[in-house]
């Protein structure tokens, strides 16, 4: 385990966004009936030098609409959930159109790559000038030629992921046809910029070292664009006469297209793509989820209403530090996500109780009786070995007689009689220091702990199938998409992949900083693209140093020790990217390498 | 195993013993000189290497550091096989981890390598007030099974360096690299190389 220098413990929050921009009272108007308005905040965030836009409706209290009978707030709250912006990478944005007529509300229509755009955001309050100078600030933005109104985002190309090779434009236009040509220019742009991880940086790069040649560029893409794509105009005039309600659903089934996209072009360059620094390739990561929006996801009794769009969302994002202690529980699957918050109330009391009890068991065990208790001794004995050197650097875990590690001890001892038959194994102090490090409560603790070993226990498994299956797994994946470290791994007697076995027992505790493992796990448990994601990041990792790993001829020992050495040196961020997008591309052949029963999967029922 | 060079050896050696006896911490004391009073437990296992000088020789110890934990024996021969010298460590505090200890020379002798160096190490002699393991006791074992008996202290580093120096003295002098035909000759140097270029 890694803790970040001087960090108060309790402080740790992750990558906080900047607020660039923000404006109070910005509504949708589903309907021409003005008490149907939808008011909310719209801001643009940046993040790691990305921004994102999100507009978050006010929840009913805060909302200075009063809503005049049930019907109507329920649907508003319906509604509130469907039009909800939550981060969209300006990166996605192609335009901006504004309507500034004088004595009509001001709106702008926001128009993405992909040709969805989001119904009209008025601006009660006026501030579109200052948003789009604000903009200008931070993105390349052009005023359209033939429209004084529409303002162009993105014009060099931003993610070449989502188009064909053929609409790159680089330099010369490549036809459909020659892939073997554009796959070189591709590389050729990759390789100008030194060490980027990130395509479209290096296209950009080398578009401003001609900038004719962009200006050229520019001025052919928006004629293009005229001819192929709907204006931000026409697509208005069709939004008008679509259903409103449909805009989320088309949203998610277009968002699923441009992965599918994007897997082709992946392919393509991948296959050549040698070099272990160039492998960033999976969609921009958003922010993290923060109270309002996540409020949005939530009815007025406390269900999680699409659970699949939540944990999308954390997904992509994660979550912000103070709303891990609610949602986890949700991901972790203690708590039920159509449970409402009285019924998750009621949980925590009858389940503190159930904790109580089986604590009991052991803490009334006496000395006498522990003396001829051996298996009960040796238990305790070696839960204590591991809590007091189990993250004691992190302040919350830090100095003598720290309640904590009391916690860790106490709830780390009644396991070991909950599941009698695993007993403590060593790595899961490991995995519940973060746990009560966010929940701090001892009994909550202890659930969400149960939770997580419902499908990891299998890790501790006195035979090591658990392990052997996802350690086969990897293997089997690697052979799948770097044929070439499999086909060394081979030569050097090295498919065992026992370099991965810390990774995979401790899902990479001890690979990243504290905050970063939070950030790691709770992408890893909502599941959202596969159960075995964890191993799509063992392969990201392979695939990244493959070239050094296969130059240096590393035996087994070298490569233990490399790998081992590489705790504290990677970049999650990234690691996500390459592991989401090999995911992807690996598709049913990637499925079907992973056996089913391989934790954390549940294990298949004995028929 | 170990190998001769010139004037230079290389020897594979594996650390055993109970959970929490100290093992990694041995290691990190020979290694870098550092002591950490909550060293965290090894999962899997940790690779390290170190060069000693004795006398005109010099012997670069390749060391495999395992987890402690009996539920992970199985992943341990992984480690030992082909070893030239295994050090047994337990903790002079707890009784339990000493009866651990004699279960591992006793798995290192059934394996049958005779010319296996084995080094028993009563660590945290540092804790002498909470000693449950007597120093005759260890000593006469480690007679009886051909084993050299040291006391060490990771925390104060009392006989660390000497533990591993004693291992050092006495590893075969004269095992030849084999075969001695030559046949293998092209390949096996070069791998050598390699090797050392990354576990340097």
């Amino acid at each position: 385990m890694l803790v970040q220098g001087a960090k108060d413990g309790r402080q740790v929050g992750g990558e906080e966004s900047e607020v660039i921009f923000v404006r109070e009272n910005v509504s949708m108007h589903p309907t021409q009936d003005a008490s149907q308005r939808i008011s909310g905040r719209f801001r643009i965030l940046k993040q790691s030098s990305s921004l994102f836009m999100t507009w978050i409706p006010y929840t009913q209290k805060g909302n200075l609409k009063v809503a005049s009978d049930m019907n109507n707030n329920k649907s508003s709250e319906r509604d509130r959930n469907l039009y909800s912006i939550r981060a969209v990478p300006l990166a996605e944005v192609k335009s901006i159109w504004r309507h500034t007529r004088p004595l009509v509300w001001q709106y702008i229509i926001v128009v993405l790559n992909c040709g969805l755009a989001f119904p009209p955001l008025y601006f009660h309050n006026g501030g579109i000038k200052e948003l789009l100078n604000k903009l200008k600030e931070h993105v390349h933005m052009v005023r359209s030629l033939d429209d004084a109104n529409l303002y162009l985002l993105n014009d060099v190309v931003q993610d070449p992921l989502q188009k064909s090779l053929s609409s790159l434009e680089l330099r010369d236009v490549v036809p459909v046809t020659s892939v073997a040509v554009a796959q070189n220019q591709l590389l050729a742009a990759i390789s100008s910029e030194n060490g980027s991880s990130k395509i479209n940086t290096a296209i950009s790069v080398s578009n401003e070292s001609t900038g004719y040649e962009q200006r050229k560029l520019y001025s052919r893409r928006v004629g293009r664009q005229e001819e192929s794509r709907p204006s931000a105009q026409q697509s208005h005039c069709e939004r008008e006469q679509m259903p409103q309600s449909d805009s989320k659903f088309e949203e998610t089934t277009i968002s699923d297209e441009m992965a599918s996209t994007r897997v082709g072009s992946f392919e393509l360059v991948e296959s050549k793509l040698n070099d272990y620094s160039l492998s960033v390739w999976g969609r921009a990561r958003l922010p993290p989820l923060e109270n309002e929006e996540w409020a949005t996801f939530l009815d007025s009794e406390g269900r999680v209403v699409d659970s699949k769009a939540l944990r999308k969302r954390i997904f992509y994002g994660g979550l912000g530090h103070r709303l891990r202690r609610e949602v986890w529980k949700f991901l972790l699957g203690y708590h039920q996500y159509d449970s409402t918050y009285m019924e998750r109330e009621e949980l925590r009391t009858k389940k503190y109780k159930e904790y109580k009890l089986l604590k009991a068991q052991w803490q009334t065990i006496s000395a006498d009786q522990a003396k001829r208790f051996a298996k009960f001794r040796e238990r305790k004995s070696r839960v204590e070995k591991d809590v007091v050197r189990t993250d004691r650097i992190l302040p919350f875990y830090a100095g003598d007689d720290n309640q904590n590690v009391s916690k860790l001890h106490d709830i780390l001892v009644t396991y070991s009689f909950y599941n009698f038959d695993i007993g403590y194994c060593q790595g899961m102090s490991d995995f519940l220091s973060p746990i009560l490090f966010v929940m701090e409560d001892e009994s909550e603790s202890f659930w969400c702990f149960v939770a997580l070993m419902e499908h990891l226990a299998p890790n501790f498994n006195r035979d090591q199938n658990g392990m052997h299956s996802q350690l086969l797994a990897v293997a089997k994946l690697v052979e799948l998409l770097d044929s070439p470290l499999h086909k060394y791994l081979k030569q050097a007697d090295c498919l065992n992949y026992f370099f991965c076995f810390r990774w995979i027992l401790i899902q990479f505790k001890r690979e990243f900083e504290y905050e970063n493992v939070m950030r790691l796990w709770e992408v890893l448990w909502t599941h959202y693209l596969t159960e075995h994601f964890h191993l799509y990041i063992c392969v990201a990792l392979l695939k990244k140093y493959r070239r050094k790993i296969v130059d240096e001829q590393m035996d087994f020992d070298c490569l233990l020790r490399f790998i081992n050495g590489l705790s504290g040196h990677l970049n999650l961020e990234a690691v996500l990217r390459d592991a989401e997008s090999l995911c992807i591309l690996a598709g049913d052949s990637g499925v079907a390498c992973i056996p089913a029963g391989t934790p954390p999967s549940l294990p298949v029922p004995m028929l | 195993m170990a190998t001769v060079g010139t004037n230079n050896m290389q020897a594979k050696l594996v650390l055993l013993g109970d959970m929490g006896a100290g093992k990694s911490s041995l290691v990190l004391r020979f290694v870098k000189g550092q002591f950490q009073e909550f060293q965290e437990s090894t999962i899997g296992a940790a690779f390290f290497s170190q060069t000693v000088a004795v006398n005109e020789t010099t012997v670069k110890f390749e060391i495999w550091d395992t987890a402690g934990q009996e539920r992970y024996h199985s992943l341990a021969p992984m480690y030992y096989r082909g070893a030239a010298a295994a050090i047994i460590v337990f903790d002079i505090t707890n009784n339990d981890s000493f009866v651990r200890a004699k279960k591992w020379v006793q798995e290192l002798q059934r394996q049958g390598n005779e010319n296996l160096v084995m080094a028993l190490a009563g660590n945290k002699s540092d804790l002498a007030s909470k000693r449950k393991v007597e120093t005759e006791e260890a000593q006469t074992y480690a007679e009886e099974n051909g084993l050299f008996y040291l006391e060490t202290s990771a925390k104060s580093a009392q006989n660390v360096n000497e533990l591993f120096y004693e291992i050092a003295r006495r590893l075969p002098k004269a095992q030849p690299i084999q075969p001695p035909s030559g046949m293998l000759l092209s390949d096996r140097p070069a791998d050598r190389t390699a090797k050392s270029s990354c576990c340097s």
